[in-house]
């Protein structure tokens, strides 16, 4: 092999300056395409799980209402009532849960939900100016929940209250966003500065749902269980076959909720959805070098939070009343 | 601030339950332990996000009494033998967490 064949080729000067500024000119872009597939699909899933995650905690109260009727109908001797013969409230008479505290943490998932949102809307457009004129509509949104927190801050509940400061912060964030320009650096700079508000309102979340719900639908199920097997035992030599039957496989559907309940609270979607974020922070962190290998995890974070999200669904389905 | 033990009273609540679906007891007895184990979930529903100032005696003894009752109800074959007592302890249990309610400083 001759030396001339080892030559390096070399461009023209010109050539090689066009090249460069074309580069330059792709890079961006490039940086940007590596937001939009996580990004959409961290806003599609995150949507889902505020979805499953606002129905549970819309529907708590409703669960305890409707407890204390399956007892009353499982019982004749007990009458419908407001307030006990000890002077204590019946879930009919005051909310097991306070409708403000459930209030917060619905307006807190909401935000999470408009955040995935508007980083999604930031990395599909390519005139982030356009976000200016959807800002009213934001602002409203934000009012209001802000005047959720003012109410909040009058009341002594200190678990609602811990949702104040991390929401106060995350509209900062999203306010920001329409006052930018630079696609790739603001999508970047809005996961920086949104992800401690969204891990606190998320990990505040799973707390809710491992030291209250979960208790709530665990005991909840065992004791439909129990009053419907008490009344049957009671009542069964009055019973004819066809009321025995019934009552039998109410029975059955009640064991088969009880037998589900644990650890049916959605937890591990929370869980799931802080794991996506994290990926998601680490890729807006990662140094060029090393964001292939952060692309990788946050798509198999998103992969995992998206298969187990059709599951909780349909579990959370079941514990709706 | 410091809380009730809801792990603990939850787990009684289930055992109540568990009792009242037994056949080993006296269909009165299943009744009874029917009734508490209610009671008692009223409570806990309450009492999942009441919070209590540091060093509240009331609580630390519930929590105290929680744990032994718990412990008491997890030996089933001692619980046959003394289901009287067992549901005295459970009906005292309600009582004390009763009280507690008077004096929690916040709630969900």
């Amino acid at each position: 092999m001759s030396s001339s064949s080892l030559k390096v080729v070399r461009f023209p000067v010109v050539p090689r300056i066009i090249i460069a500024a074309a580069a330059l000119l792709i890079l961006p872009g490039c940086a940007t395409n590596r937001y939009q597939a996580p990004v959409t699909s961290f806003q599609a899933t995150a949507q889902q799980t505020v979805n499953v995650l606002s129905d549970f905690y819309a529907s708590r109260n409703s669960y305890e209402i409707d407890a204390y009727l399956q007892t009353l109908a499982a019982d004749p001797t007990l009458p419908v009532q407001t307030t006990d013969a000890q002077g204590s409230p019946t879930p009919l008479g005051k909310p097991v849960f306070s409708p403000l505290a459930i209030k917060a943490r619905l307006d807190a998932l909401n935000l999470v939900g408009i955040y995935a949102s508007r980083l999604s809307d930031l990395v599909n457009s390519d005139a982030p100016a356009q976000f200016q004129s959807a800002s009213t509509l934001l602002g409203q949104n934000f009012s209001s929940l802000d005047s959720t927190f003012q109410m909040l801050t009058h009341t002594e509940d200190p678990t609602a209250q811990k949702y104040a400061g991390p929401i106060t912060s995350l509209i900062g964030t999203i306010g920001q966003m329409y006052l930018e320009r630079k696609r790739e650096e603001l999508v970047a700079k809005a996961i920086k500065d949104g992800a401690p508000q969204v891990d606190t309102i998320l990990s505040l979340v799973r707390d809710d749902m491992d030291t209250i719900f979960s208790l709530q639908v665990t005991t909840g199920a065992s004791e439909k269980l129990a009053v419907m097997a008490v009344a049957y035992n009671t009542e069964r030599a009055k019973l004819s076959y066809e009321q025995r039957l019934t009552r039998l496989m109410q029975i059955k559907a009640a064991s088969t909720e009880a037998a589900a309940s644990v650890g049916s609270a959605p937890s591990g979607m929370v869980t799931s959805m802080l794991a996506a974020h994290h990926a998601l922070v680490q890729l807006a962190n990662s140094p060029p070098k090393t964001r292939i290998a952060s692309l990788a995890q946050l798509n198999s974070a998103l992969a995992q939070w998206t298969n187990q999200i059709q599951s909780v669904a349909a579990q959370v389905k079941v514990l709706l009343h | 601030m410091i809380k009730v033990d809801t792990t603990t009273l939850a787990d009684i609540v289930n055992q109540c339950f568990g009792c009242a679906t037994d056949g080993r007891f006296t269909l009165a007895q299943q009744q009874r332990f029917l009734t508490e184990g209610k009671r008692l979930r009223g409570l806990l529903m309450n009492l999942l996000s009441a919070q209590f100032s540091d060093g509240t005696q009331a609580v630390l003894d519930a929590n105290t009494q929680l744990d032994r009752i718990n412990t008491e109800l997890t030996d089933s074959s001692a619980v046959l033998a003394h289901a009287s007592q067992v549901m005295a302890d459970v009906a005292a249990l309600v009582g004390n967490l009763d009280k507690l309610l008077g004096i929690a400083t916040g709630f969900l």
